[in-house]
């Protein structure tokens, strides 16, 4: 096997704030990598993260159920059946199966988030954009992760789940505890846990209530999913808060990271605010291609295979990565370089294949509308700050805190 | 009778989510690409197959009266 010098350590500093030059270098020298540090493959490249997602069959998704080896980077000992009880909890998300059970379990949830059925919410998605800008117009500046990215998806989500007004609060603590899946703390496992366990308690009446009256909510779906014996009642609790976060820290690094594009790349905002209206997809596609809220996500490979003349062993743990895939100079021409008119623009942002981002329609949609509506209300839009901060994830790209004001 | 229908997946935004062969099996079936193809526009009804272009999550799918040209999908 070929060796390539390359220090297997994902989680320094430098790797977290630039993930593009250390996945990239992977890319173009050692495109399906061996990282012995952390005991998994890496995976680089366009065509290979494409061939991969859409052979399901061969490489599972059913991580959690089945992969036996350690969090990482590393928990305490004391914390350890936190993550047993995470990894047990969360290998009842229905993304966490292959199929047969998965397509059984994502027909029942799939027909809320058809792009049709999304459209509809595009006018309740403005209104809390006006909503919340407008608090922070009052302001004068804004930050746009905890002032803007963090309440709009949870609005949106909070009203198709169905939560009563005066709850919201509630759920919203419940979050920010979920989030910290996507933290490279030590300590995260508390926090995280007692988030799933809260959203278990929060859930379970609601699903009660509508599983014999169901409304046109996403927990009276996967209630009803239940009710036609595709769903335990702990599927439908989990597979709540899988939306409730699946939903969330995506949506929420799209637009901070997509709108720290727009502020790197002045030309570009400028050209976007000539036609915020008409410009506004294909901007959103490239902000999710250039910066991609999601970095890497994870299979076990089901059986031996053979990828660039290296063989995957059954079980084998595998890591591919967006961030690198969506730069590949094999698909894209200037990869490096912003371009908010690049059409077609086949990135991998939501994966591909049939696990395919359920939510993809909704978070377009919500990126479309907030990058409009800063263009159009703040067209002075800069930053605050010098420095950006990254929470220390491997799977996601979130920035802690992005400051900007309007004058 | 059925009316004929033309259909057409957009391989440039199709990603093989597949749902459509699930909604329309005689009609959709995926290539050695796993992207969708329409093999066959008569293999199933007309409302099975404007139920799989409804739920392709990408929006690939487009319907059309063979005869009349009228878009059917979306």
């Amino acid at each position: 096997m070929a060796m390539v010098a390359v220090n297997d350590d994902m989680f320094t500093d430098d790797v977290i704030a630039d993930p593009y030059t250390y996945y990239g270098r992977l890319r173009d020298e050692d495109p399906v990598h061996w990282n012995e540090k952390y005991d998994l493959w890496v995976l680089t490249r366009h065509a290979d993260v494409v061939w991969m997602t859409r052979h399901h069959e061969l490489f599972s998704n059913a991580v959690f159920r089945n992969d036996p080896r350690p969090a990482y980077p590393a928990i305490p000992a004391s914390d350890e059946p936190l993550y047993d009880y995470a990894r047990e909890y969360q290998a009842d998300q229905f993304i966490q199966f292959d199929r047969p059970e998965h397509l059984e379990m994502r027909k029942i949830v799939h027909g809320y988030f058809t792009p049709r059925a999304m459209e509809a919410w595009r006018g309740f998605v403005k209104n809390a954009i006006t909503e919340l800008l407008d608090a922070a117009e009052d302001r004068g500046h804004m930050d746009v992760m905890k002032d803007f990215a963090t309440p709009l998806p949870l609005l949106v989500i909070a009203q198709m789940m169905g939560v009563p007004k005066e709850d919201r609060p509630y759920v919203r603590h419940l979050a920010e505890k979920l989030l910290y899946i996507g933290r490279g703390e030590p300590d995260r496992m508390r926090p995280f846990v007692e988030g799933m366990q809260g959203m278990i308690e929060y859930v379970a009446p609601l699903a009660n209530e509508r599983i014999d009256k169901p409304g046109d909510d996403f927990i009276s779906v996967l209630a009803q999913g239940e009710k036609k014996g595709v769903f335990t009642r702990h599927q439908v609790l989990v597979n709540t808060s899988l939306l409730l976060l699946a939903g969330h820290e995506t949506t929420i690094n799209l637009m901070c990271n997509g709108t720290l594009s727009f502020m790197r790349h002045p030309d570009q905002w400028a050209l976007f605010k000539t036609d915020p209206e008409g410009l506004a997809k294909r901007a959103t596609e490239e902000c999710l291609r250039y910066d991609a809220p999601v970095k890497s996500i994870q299979r076990l490979a089901a059986q031996d295979v053979e990828m660039r003349g290296k063989t995957l062993h059954k079980d084998d743990r595998i890591r591919w990565f967006i961030t690198s895939a969506n730069r590949d100079p094999e698909v894209f021409a200037n990869p490096d370089t912003f371009d908010i008119t690049r059409d077609p623009n086949p990135h991998v942002g939501f994966g591909n294949g049939v696990h395919h981002c359920l939510g993809a329609t909704l978070a377009r949609l919500e990126g479309q509308e907030a990058f409009k509506a800063l263009a159009q209300r703040f067209p002075n839009l800069h930053l605050e700050t010098e420095t950006i901060e990254y929470q220390p994830s491997i799977a996601l790209r979130s920035i802690k805190s992005l400051p900007v004001a309007f004058d | 009778m059925a009316r004929k229908l033309r259909i057409r997946v957009d391989h440039n935004v199709c990603v093989g989510n597949a749902m459509c062969e699930t909604f329309a099996p005689h009609v959709f079936q995926l290539n050695a690409n796993r992207q969708s193809e329409a093999v066959n526009p008569e293999g199933d009804t007309e409302e099975k197959i404007l139920e799989a272009a409804e739920n392709c999550p990408v929006s690939a799918i487009f319907v059309e009266d063979a005869e009349t040209g009228e878009r059917l999908f979306p």
